[in-house]
């Protein structure tokens, strides 16, 4: 079930909307975050609200890469290795993480801190290799530097 | 008119098509795997691309249009090289699993990889894994195979409208899953079945117990369940049928079916079948012998018969049986016995709510073309839900909301709820109000058309402003103007009535309130029909009062002219309804009841009250194919051939007359060659020798049958009839008020669940397996308000027994409610129901049992 | 030239609509809504405009088609789902320059005669979320959105679209399927969306450059725009550099300025100066150049005839010590990866062709393995639903036009010959 700020939330994105499926990716969105992960229970919630039957909604949710169909760490490293990022050293950041937080592509840290998700083209490629911590870009990443900023999410 | 060229051959196309269905309508094959006639393009698979002049690229034959002057070719070297490219890919990560999987011989992927595809393969790599998934009791599915064509997805939302399975994840990870991952949890109709192309999702009844090419004989014929009339086709090996498919083009189904239809088959072959006719003797049913049984029978007839009077007899026809069954079954009663004591169980309902519309409309009122609902711009449905009732039906419904026409209900209907209904909740008891509240608007909306004065006389009477309509019944008088906003501009409804208005206190009223909007906005009405022939067992005369084609007992021209076709004298006393019967037997005046391919100790309300009413006959004789609670009783039993292994015909709910082929032989008579047989022995002879022979009579003496033959069913179903309706017999309308309502308490209701009807479907395993056990379906409210949770045993009373059972909490159930099925031995909803009966419909009133539920073994 | 679509970017409050006013913001607005609308298409058709998404379909033309559709309400969507690996030309404007895409898109909603418009935005860029959220309701406030704009009848009301992750959402009808909620799958064409798009009404699509460049073009007229650049398809437009050159990043330059100044002149040459291996001038999909045919002009006209495309201007810079064999399999992992799964040869085909690559690359190669490439990627190019899988088959098909001896050399030698640790 949701909460009620979020079914107020819900109902004003589908305002924006003619239809109520139209406001599917957005609830799926709130339903994320409402439930850590997207679960069976986060489905039917997001199905009971909008009226959308719910093998689609599953269907849709799994369609795209951004959601999470299986429970994260606390904080999420999406890191790019597309060419541009893989040509300016992505991969050893790859390796990097793996040492040295045990981190690997797809996986979580044992203590559930960091999640790692490999991303297709986050668009920073003129500063490349980057990353999104979250909601927040980093840029020019180093070994170094990739070690201080997770530094920062505890 | 549009003129394409395909391989240099001129083709004329009268409508736009695409270019794949002008190929076709030319002879012209091209390979496809994601198209499918009844389906939305897709343009997926890639088979049928083929080449187009002025057009740079390959196009999809399923989705181009032909345009005026095209020039397509289809066989080109290029085009070879494409085929077999994409089928290259189809095979990279399937199993080649051919030998074991049920799919292969009618398999297109293997055909058209036999046809088009490359000999050898390239891909070097491990091809993807997926487990076959057994989760599910009646469907199994194995991705490996799975080529993601969607047709079973598009088959699943965009036909049946459930959209029970989706695509789960995108690109090469695709696969079909239903929302669990697991069970399908679903209407279980069995169309993505019948949608899939390859062996992905089959069906697990009768799985690897034969090849398709095995199924050595096919048959035609017409469902045994419900009043929608399904054309189905079982396909046989060894005398059992192996699984049953619909076909593409047939009148009602057009290539559908619903889990009734398509997985209930498997009683026919059941181990618990009557085999031979059994005697009482000493309080034991024990084997005998057809001539001793049947001379048995005759001869206890005919001793009753003399002693106590004809009308000391009554016979219970059936509305799962036959019209030759019940044309000869009702002639018996009236020719042999002397008696119009003939009824049926569409007397719980359907028969009345009929004659009471026909008696304001004219015969043939509720006889209209169930595809029609499709193109419906509104349709109003009361009392109950159609897509469980009459699946088939509820399609058409689903179909209209789809093409954007508007769905109002009464109730809930869950079986709608994706579509956007507009839904009114009347409080428990409270329809008639909320119905007076609708009429009355429409009245001043719309005026009285003047062409039924009875009806008008009647509507004139009815009086309730919307505010107060809308207060009674607690909602809100805004949704309710919708409503009848709605209602009032649709150009096209249509009405569909159920049993839940039909069998409620008012039952009447409920149907005059209905039969005025029907009037007002000018609505097709479709009445529901649970049982595959109940409009056949009326139209054959198993009514107390009527004679075959409807023709009133009561008109003496009409039982002269039978009696001239009779040779034989019919009485004139109108005989006894299925509710008189069983009153007469608990008094004593009813001495001797047949009973043909009926189940009254469970079928009717209040089931220990019946059984003890049957205990005092002097006879109760029982044919069927099950060894019901009624036969248990009897004196003697025989056994019946079932519905798949007889010929006769069927008359569904749209009086559409279609013809039962048998498709597996099985030793033992048909219902009425056991009759004729009984006849015989009592001196009446009845010269039958097939069902064809029966009809031909019943074409000569039923003037709604004239002119019709066996010869032009084995083309297609007959609607309309060519003989002539009934007019101009239409009288005063009675009906008779509801009490005011009850208050506050819990209230039994049947439950009428997608997958079961009763006798049959409880012998059927696949649909046991679907729906296993009865439970007490009550809200959540309900369910809080008694700290009951989902599985806790429950102790249902009602002030005539208990039942003990699960509960279910479903938000789909009123408050007021405790929904049970009347489905499974020993656990029916109608053995806790009085037996109340609406005084003008004759019909029981089922909304009435108060019923109290507390946590069981305390 | 003076720089449009990414003026005022240094600017740290660029995204406020007080500095974007203060900057001449919202003027051609005003101009817009004083003119007749098909005279504001005229003007577009007069400019040349074509849409900066990658295809450079003539914006008028599809204007006119929308605007002419009887349909009403007609519903305007800007494409800000720029996926394409090696682009990041929308970003600056999203991010700091928001005022003037939807001041683009109200000049555009008005000349079609849409009164309502969906930012589909990728949802990769969460921070552009919150800044285009804030300047549309700051224009809502100010007048420049909603009913009666600049008191005027015109009515045009904005939202944000989050996209989740996926790549073919940036083919228009993917993302009409995907802002109606379901997944970004092509829709079968015709009809077009411009008669029959999102909600089933017509609808226009256009690209977050394209729409950005609007308020200019209103306010200098057709005429003197068509005069910025390629005389075929003029104007400014964002170059966005990767990869090894000293000042990778976004310029803003005439269309038509030739690739090689684009590397050498604007970004300052080959990181290090090393030297140039291969350049992917307009995003991934679009084919792969070896240095000696770079100097080309980058527009839609000129690159074709190049070998090559201008794409989404993503210019992807690679020198010497880069394993190609390598970046064509990243390439065809992303593809697999972002294959929607709809056609046949997309969803099998670009997951085979990883897998032979991928065999390649590690040094598992068998004789006869390019030509299996070619042959694969053969069966998909021209046979799929949409661009995807023919961009997927062409990236293969072109890095072993140019580099089938360091394909070969990978299959002989067990692997990169100059394997160098983990790039």
């Amino acid at each position: 079930m949701f909460s009620e700020a979020a079914v107020r939330e819900i109902q004003e994105i589908r305002a924006k909307y003619p239809t109520a499926r139209a406001a599917l990716l957005p609830a799926i969105y709130v339903a994320q975050r409402e439930f850590g992960w997207l679960t069976p229970e986060a489905y039917e919630a997001v199905s009971d609200l909008l009226g959308v039957p719910r093998a689609i909604a599953r269907g849709v949710g799994t369609f795209y890469a951004m959601y999470r169909q299986k429970p994260m760490g606390r904080h999420v490293v999406q890191l790019c290795t597309n060419v541009s990022c893989m040509i300016l050293g992505a991969e050893r950041l790859v390796d990097f993480l793996k040492s040295r937080f045990g981190l690997e592509p797809g996986g979580t840290t044992q203590d559930g801190r960091f999640s790692l998700v490999i991303m297709e083209c986050i668009g920073a490629c003129g500063t490349a290799p980057a990353m999104l911590v979250n909601d927040d870009f980093y840029e020019n990443l180093t070994e170094k530097s990739i070690e201080e900023i997770l530094g920062k999410y505890r | 008119m549009i003129t394409v060229t395909i391989n240099g051959k001129e083709i004329k196309l009268e409508k736009p098509v695409t270019v794949l269905e002008a190929a076709r309508s030319a002879g012209i094959k091209i390979p496809t795997l994601c198209y499918h006639e009844q389906l939305e393009k897709y343009g997926g698979c890639r088979l049928c691309l083929v080449e187009v002049e002025k057009m740079p690229r390959l196009q999809t034959a399923c989705t181009l249009m032909a345009a005026d002057g095209m020039v397509v070719r289809t066989e080109t070297e290029a085009i070879a090289d494409v085929r077999r490219g994409v089928l290259e890919f189809l095979l990279i990560n399937h199993p080649l699993d051919c030998p074991y999987c049920d799919k292969a011989g009618e398999c297109e992927l293997q055909d058209l990889v036999e046809k088009y595809g490359p000999t050898t393969g390239r891909f070097k790599e491990k091809k993807r894994k997926a487990p076959e998934s057994l989760e599910d009791p009646v469907l199994v599915r194995n991705m490996e195979r799975c080529v993601v064509c969607t047709r079973c997805v598009r088959m699943c939302e965009g036909v049946q409208g459930a959209a029970a399975i989706g695509v789960i994840n995108r690109g090469g990870h695709s696969h079909v899953e239903p929302f669990s991952g697991g069970r399908f949890e679903c209407e279980y109709c069995g169309n993505c079945v019948s949608a899939c192309p390859v062996g992905a999702i089959m069906s697990r009844l009768h799985r690897h117990s034969y090849r398709p090419w095995q199924l050595v004989s096919e048959t035609e014929t017409i469902c045994p369940y419900c009043g929608v009339g399904c054309t189905l086709v079982a396909q046989v090996r060894d005398d059992v049928i192996k699984r049953v498919v619909p076909r593409i083009g047939t009148p009602v189904n057009n290539g559908l079916l619903c889990s009734r239809g398509r997985f209930g088959y498997e009683f026919v072959g059941s181990k618990e079948r009557l085999t031979t006719p059994l005697i009482k003797k000493n309080g034991v049913l024990e084997q005998s012998t057809w001539e001793e049984a049947i001379g048995f029978v005759a001869r206890r007839l005919g001793e009753l018969k003399t002693r106590y009077g004809g009308d000391a007899i009554a016979g219970i026809a059936s509305p799962r049986c036959t019209n030759e069954d019940n044309y000869v079954f009702q002639k018996f009663m009236r020719v042999a016995l002397g008696t119009n004591n003939i009824d049926s169980t569409a007397r719980t309902g359907y028969a009345g709510a009929q004659a009471f519309i026909e008696n304001i409309f004219g015969q043939g009122a509720t006889a209209n073309l169930i595809p029609g609902l499709a193109n419906a711009d509104a349709v109003l449905i009361a009392g109950g839900d159609p897509t469980a009732v009459n699946p088939i039906l509820g399609l058409q419904i689903r179909s209209c909301a789809r093409k954007g026409g508007n769905i109002l209900t009464i109730g809930h209907v869950k079986g709608v709820r994706h579509y956007n209904p507009a839904e009114l909740k009347p409080n428990v008891h409270t329809e008639a109000a909320l119905l007076e509240g609708v009429v009355t608007a429409l009245k001043e909306k719309k005026g009285l058309p003047g062409s039924i004065q009875t009806l008008e006389s009647k509507i004139k009477e009815i009086h309730r402003p919307l505010d107060d309509a809308a207060r009674t019944c607690g909602v809100t008088e805004k949704d309710l103007a919708a409503f009848v906003e709605a209602l009032s501009t649709a150009s096209t409804p249509a009405l569909v009535i159920g049993k839940e208005v039909i069998q409620s206190a008012g039952g009447s009223y409920n149907l005059l309130l209905l039969s005025a909007v029907a009037y007002l906005v000018n609505a097709r009405i479709h009445l529901l029909s649970e049982r595959a022939n109940e409009q056949g067992v009326v139209d054959m005369g198993c009514a107390p009062d009527l004679l075959p084609g409807c023709r009133p007992l009561s008109y003496v021209e009409f039982r002269r002219r039978y009696e001239a076709a009779w040779k034989s004298p019919i009485p004139e006393k109108q005989g006894m309804t299925i509710f008189d019967m069983i009153d007469a037997a608990k008094a004593g005046s009813l001495r001797a009841l047949y009973v043909m391919g009926e189940n009254p100790v469970f079928n009717l309300p209040n089931a220990k009250g019946v059984e003890a009413a049957l205990r005092g006959l002097e006879l109760l004789v029982v044919q069927d194919i099950f060894m019901t609670e009624t036969a248990r009783m009897a004196d003697v039993v025989f056994p019946a051939l079932s519905w798949a292994e007889r010929e006769g015909t069927f008359t569904n709910m749209e009086r559409r007359l279609q013809l039962l082929r048998k498709a597996v032989n099985r030793e033992g008579m048909e219902d009425w060659r056991i009759v004729v047989e009984v006849a015989g022995n009592m001196g009446v002879r009845m010269h039958f020798s097939s069902a064809e022979d029966i009809f031909a009579e019943i074409t000569r003496v039923s003037p709604l049958h004239r002119d019709l033959s066996y010869e032009e069913l084995e083309k297609s179903g007959i609607y309309p009839y060519k003989g002539e309706p009934l007019r101009g017999v239409t009288g005063d309308i009675a009906v008779a008020k509801p009490a005011a309502g009850d208050g506050g308490g819990l209230f039994l209701g049947i439950e009428r669940p997608l997958f079961h009807s009763g006798t049959l479907s409880r012998r059927a395993p696949g649909l046991v397996k679907i729906y296993e056990t009865a439970v007490a379906r009550i809200s959540p409210a309900t369910a809080a308000a008694r700290s009951l949770k989902e599985g806790d045993m429950v102790r249902v009373s009602s002030v005539i027994g208990y039942l003990e059972l699960p509960v279910a909490v479903d938000f789909a159930v009123r408050d007021a409610l405790v929904m049970i099925t009347n489905n499974f031995e020993g656990r029916g909803a109608l053995s806790l129901m009085e037996l109340v009966l609406d005084p003008v419909l004759r019909a029981p009133v089922a909304d009435k049992t108060a019923v109290t539920i507390e946590k069981a073994g305390r | 030239m003076e720089k449009v679509l990414l003026k005022n970017i240094e600017n740290p409050h660029s995204a406020d609509i007080d500095e974007y006013k203060k900057a001449g913001g919202y003027r051609s607005l005003s101009k817009a809504l004083d003119m007749a609308s098909k005279d504001i298409i005229e003007e577009v058709k007069k400019a040349g405009l074509r849409g900066r998404g990658g295809a450079g379909f003539p914006v008028a033309m599809k204007w006119t088609f929308a605007s002419g559709d009887p349909k009403f309400p007609k519903y305007l969507l800007c494409n800000a789902d720029e996926g394409e690996p090696g682009t990041f030309k929308d970003r600056p404007i999203l991010e700091k320059n928001p005022h003037l895409l939807i001041e683009g898109m109200v000049i555009s909603g008005y000349a079609l005669g849409a009164e309502y418009g969906y930012i589909y935005l990728r949802g990769e860029y969460p921070a552009a979320k919150d800044i285009l959220n804030k300047a549309i309701s700051q224009a809502y406030e100010n007048g420049y959105l909603g009913d009666g704009i600049l008191g005027k009848k015109t009515r045009f009301h904005l939202a944000v679209h989050q996209g989740a992750g996926a790549y073919i959402c940036g083919e228009e009808t993917a993302l009409i399927e995907s802002l109606e909620g379901d997944k970004g799958q092509p829709r079968i064409k015709p009809p077009f969306p411009v008669n029959v798009g999102v909600f089933s009404k017509p609808t226009v699509v256009n690209n977050v450059e394209t729409l950005a460049n609007l308020p200019y073009l209103i306010g200098i007229g057709g005429e003197a725009y068509a005069r910025i650049g390629s005389p075929e398809c003029p104007g400014p437009k964002i170059y966005c550099v990767s990869g090894h050159v000293e000042r990778p990043g976004v310029y803003e330059l005439p269309m038509g300025t030739s690739l090689k100044d684009i590397i050498y002149t604007h970004c300052g040459g080959i990181k290090g100066g090393k030297k140039l291996k291969a350049v992917i001038p307009g995003g991934i999909s679009t084919p792969v150049l070896p240095p000696e045919k770079i100097d080309c002009p980058m527009d839609f006209v000129n690159m074709p005839k190049h070998g090559s495309m201008l794409g989404s201007g993503a210019v992807i810079v690679m020198d010497e010590t880069v394993c190609l064999v390598k970046v064509c399999y990243r390439a065809l992992k992303f593809f697999e990866h972002e294959s929607c799964g709809k056609c046949t040869p997309c969803r099998e085909g670009t997951g085979w062709l990883r897998s032979i690559l991928g065999r390649i690359e590690s040094g598992e190669g068998m004789e006869g393995d390019v030509d299996l490439l070619l042959s694969v990627a053969g069966n998909i190019i021209g046979k799929t639903f949409c661009p995807l899988g023919d961009g997927a088959a062409s990236v293969t098909q072109n890095f072993i036009k140019h580099f089938r001896p360091e394909f070969e050399a990978h299959i002989k030698n067990k692997g990169c010959g100059a394997r160098q640790e983990k790039l």
